[in-house]
């Protein structure tokens, strides 16, 4: 693979309102043709990134580079970089042709081009024949690929997606998600997702960048993140996870509820407290004999694909358990786990640090 | 957008803002400090508050607008209520608009024919045997005329507070052993009240200050703050007076507004 | 509700339409009376209206009315329109506030002191009286309404709406006239309509502020009421309120109209989802 040349950097942005800071030392590079997403709670910065990015706002300090330009005081309207909004704020008076057709007018497109390009975009989007129809009368789905629509017309370099799919319901945001990554990959073009729902950022991006109170905590292929999560934040943000507190003894051992395991972490100090993340779904629930920890049922849910298991120890940590079967009149079980299952976590630890660790001793086992 | 675009096309509404909002005002109550002969002075506001007979013009004036008030509340809060029960609603409500659409002056004039010495309430009045009465250049005459031009003003905000009550809360009432009086008493009425606060507010105002209907139809017997003011500032060319009363009836104007306030907060309401 | 109670209401309601339309009415029918006055009808004739439309003055006053009100409402119309947009912009409440406060001002003052302010301002300025006075005071008070028309309007459009049009490369001038302005423009229509009347219906803030050698209707039918009766007025009436008819039935039909077509296209949306 040749090595893709960067579209966007951020470098040391910075953003209040009012007492208020949203965006606390933001960096970051983005490559040309990925699919990238913004992940956080509301409220953790990245609509604001969004928005400094589209030039909607301006950020208090640093500087957005595109193209290698800085353009950090360029106002939206000046910028090659286009939005689909949240609620898609598609115009009202105008119909589908003419919101598509929107941004090129204003660049004076001559009228043959202009045409060929809306219904050529219209068709990317699967609504062809429907130039005429205005936005009232289209279903929440259509508005919103007319809202994709009218950004792609304008072939920017780099698309902004606001929350964009938070308005449809559940199936149809399903049928998107799968439209929008292979709309990406046929374009060609960068593209920023901002969601809060993480299951929708594992789904279609490649690289996803978590979010919390104006920081980026970690960024990373949804692999990585998601098996290897930096901190308690990232662990539970993303996907279900069992949190404990332990101490890392030495390399490649952990120790947790009172018992010494062997795990797959190292280049952390000796006796240095830690937390070890356990997803649910890497348990599997034996008898307490042949179990590495024995844990007390508290009660049971039927998911449909599995049982969730809810549980305490003997020191009182809550672990959940994903399984195929459920547990009949058993008041204690065995749990078991493979080593590799185990992610160990040092408190406060920078992602620029824990990313050379972790190249550090996975290159020692290769 | 930008700063200086914004302030380019907001300049007009600020200058009008300016002249014909602030300096009028400020006008009006600089013009009430001088006397006939152009001298700084307190004297108007002396004479005013030591004159019997501007106290008692303001006493009437405040009576007038109250009975005006009250009698377009009690004519128009029922059929305020009735019209929201009415199909077509839309329809309906337009024609409570449209007399309003009907110069004034016009309606006025009508009820000097009406009111007259021969007139058809005199034939009524006669039919039936009362025999034919004064009426045109009373003070009667007055509070009724003043009324019937402000009944629209008064069904229009009661009828919309009363559009937004959602049927759920009345069938609520019911369904908790209320019957139609109750409800009407301890659910509607009180959900309409802001309705009726801006509806008076419309209607009380300016029934302190109608001078045309108390020339046309009161004779010169109604004198009210308003009638007062006009014969200060056209007839007399005493506008150091005429400007003291003014600023009295803004005053009065003020207090009502805080009287009636609605008691939601914020918002502007049409 | 009741039997008897919808019974009761609706005999209450055609009495305050009674009431409402009674004197209108009146004056109408006397317009066709042969006699001289509101009582006794004589027989059918149409020489009132033929007075009427001999009477150069009156149709010169009248002439004279609707260019203020044509006028007035046009400038009123820009002028409060742009002025809801800067309010709209005020992001500080308390400014915000402030200007709404002194927008309303003369919403909610009585006319006379309107007039007689008006009227100080004008000879404090050196103004003369007249058209040019009268016609300014219209446009003075009829701005406010405007604002209040436009300015629930401006507050109902997406603010997101505007980012997009910037994010689609539209400058200050472009969102104002291909954004903004298209969707404000029905109650911009509507605000130009209410000050079209509230610049016909105006009596008392005229009365002050024009001169001897300028008229309007209301200043005209008010010294011909005071000298009495004249039938002359009736058939201006029964004319003045056949326009109102027309307008209000034409507003009545405009708005059933554009609401069925919604109506009706929304319906086809839903059937080719």
């Amino acid at each position: 693979m040749q090595s893709p040349e960067t579209i966007l950097e951020l470098q040391h942005i910075y953003k209040s309102f009012d007492d208020f800071v949203a965006l606390d030392n933001i960096n970051i590079k983005l490559d040309q043709g990925k699919f990238y997403s913004f992940l956080g709670p509301s409220g953790s910065g990245k609509t604001t990134v969004l928005r400094i990015v589209a030039g909607l706002i301006l950020a208090d300090r640093g500087k957005v580079l595109f193209d290698g330009q800085d353009i950090s005081k360029l106002p939206a309207e000046k910028r090659k970089v286009n939005t689909v909004f949240q609620n898609y704020a598609l115009f009202p008076h105008l119909n589908v042709f003419d919101n598509v057709a929107f941004g090129l007018r204003l660049k004076r497109m001559p009228q043959d081009e202009l045409q060929e390009r809306v219904m050529q975009a219209l068709k990317t989007i699967q609504l062809n024949g429907y130039e005429d129809r205005m936005i009232s009368e289209l279903s929440g789905g259509q508005q919103q690929r007319v809202a994709i629509a009218r950004a792609i017309v304008n072939e920017p370099r780099l698309l902004l997606l606001d929350e964009s799919l938070s308005a449809l319901d559940q199936k149809l945001r399903q049928q998107m998600q799968y439209e929008l990554r292979s709309l990406q990959q046929r374009l060609g073009i960068t593209f920023l997702f901002v969601t809060h729902d993480q299951e929708e950022a594992l789904a279609m991006s490649d690289e996803i960048i978590v979010m919390n109170e104006g920081r980026i905590q970690q960024s990373g292929t949804p692999v990585d993140i998601y098996d290897e999560p930096i901190n308690h934040f990232v662990a539970n943000f993303i996907g279900e996870s069992n949190i404990v507190p332990g101490t890392m003894i030495r390399d490649y051992e952990v120790e947790f509820v009172g018992k010494r395991f062997e795990c797959a972490d190292a280049g952390m100090r000796d006796h240095e407290p830690v937390e070890v993340v356990l997803r649910p779904e890497d348990i599997t629930v034996t008898t307490p004999n042949q179990g590495k920890l024995v844990v007390s049922v508290d009660s049971q849910l039927f998911r449909g694909d599995h049982f969730e298991i809810t549980s305490h120890d003997e020191d009182g940590n809550e672990w959940l358990i994903h399984a195929t079967n459920s547990i009949e009149d058993r008041d204690k079980v065995g749990l078991s786990f493979s080593p590799n299952a185990l992610h160990v976590m040092r408190f406060g630890e920078k992602e620029a640090d824990f990313d050379r660790r972790l190249s550090e001793y996975e290159g020692d086992e290769s | 957008m930008t700063r200086t675009s914004r302030l380019s096309y907001f300049s007009l509404y600020l200058l009008w803002i300016l002249f014909f909002v602030i300096t009028p005002v400020a006008l009006i109550v600089y013009q009430s400090f001088f006397n006939l002969n152009h001298q700084f002075t307190l004297q108007n506001y002396r004479d005013y508050l030591s004159s019997s007979v501007y106290l008692r013009m303001t006493l009437n004036s405040f009576i007038f607008a109250f009975l005006i008030t009250l009698l377009t509340l009690l004519i128009s809060y029922p059929a305020a209520y009735y019209l929201t029960r009415l199909k077509h609603r839309q329809l309906w409500i337009l024609l409570i608009i449209l007399p309003t659409w009907i110069n004034l002056l016009l309606k006025a004039y009508a009820f000097i024919g009406i009111f007259s010495q021969a007139g058809s309430v005199n034939h009524f009045l006669t039919f039936i045997g009362i025999g034919p009465q004064q009426i045109l250049f009373t003070n009667m005459s007055f509070v009724l005329v003043a009324a019937y031009i402000q009944i629209p003003f008064m069904i229009l905000p009661i009828y919309n507070s009363l559009v937004d009550i959602d049927p759920a809360i009345i069938n609520a009432s019911h369904d908790l052993g209320a019957n139609n009086v109750q409800t009407l008493w301890r659910v509607i009425i009180p959900m309409s009240a802001n309705g009726v606060r801006s509806g008076v507010q419309s209607v009380f105002i300016p029934s302190l200050s109608l001078f045309m209907i108390t020339r046309l139809i009161g004779g010169n017997r109604v004198i009210t703050l308003g009638t007062a003011i006009e014969e200060h500032f056209l007839t007399t060319m005493n506008w150091g007076m005429g400007s003291t009363i003014g600023v009295v009836l803004i005053i009065i104007m003020f207090i009502t507004m805080m009287l009636t306030a609605s008691r939601r907060k914020g918002g502007v309401k049409r | 509700m009741t039997e008897k109670h919808t019974w009761i209401g609706k005999l209450y309601l055609a009495f305050a339409f009674a009431i409402l339309y009674m004197p209108i009415f009146y004056l109408v029918f006397y317009s066709f009376n042969s006699g001289k006055n509101m009582s006794g009808f004589k027989g059918f004739t149409w020489s009132h209206y033929q007075t009427l439309f001999a009477d150069s003055r009156l149709i010169i006053i009248v002439l004279q009315t609707f260019l203020v009100a044509i006028l007035s409402a046009l400038i009123a119309t820009i002028v409060g329109s742009l002025g809801a947009l800067g309010i709209y912009q005020v992001r500080r409440r308390h400014t915000r506030n402030l200007l709404l406060s002194l927008n309303n001002i003369l919403m909610v003052s009585p006319d006379v002191i309107i007039g007689a302010s008006f009227l100080i301002l004008f000879t404090a300025m050196g103004i003369a009286l007249g058209f040019g006075s009268v016609l300014a005071s219209h446009i003075a008070f009829s701005i406010p309404i405007v604002v209040l028309l436009v300015l629930p309007r401006l507050q109902e459009m997406d603010y997101a709406m505007i980012d997009a049009a910037r994010d689609l490369g539209a400058n200050s001038w472009q969102i104002l006239s291909r954004v903004i302005l298209p969707f404000i423009l029905p109650s911009v229509f509507s605000g130009y309509f209410m000050a079209f009347t509230y610049s016909l219906d105006d009596f008392a803030v005229t009365f002050f502020v024009t001169g001897n050698g300028f008229a309007t209707l209301s200043v005209e039918i008010y010294s011909r009421a005071r000298q009495g009766i004249n039938l002359e007025i009736n058939a201006l009436s029964a004319l003045m309120f056949l326009f109102s008819i027309i307008l209000i039935v034409g507003y009545y039909l405009l708005n059933q109209y554009t609401q069925s077509r919604r109506q009706r296209r929304q319906k086809d949306g839903v059937y080719l989802k």
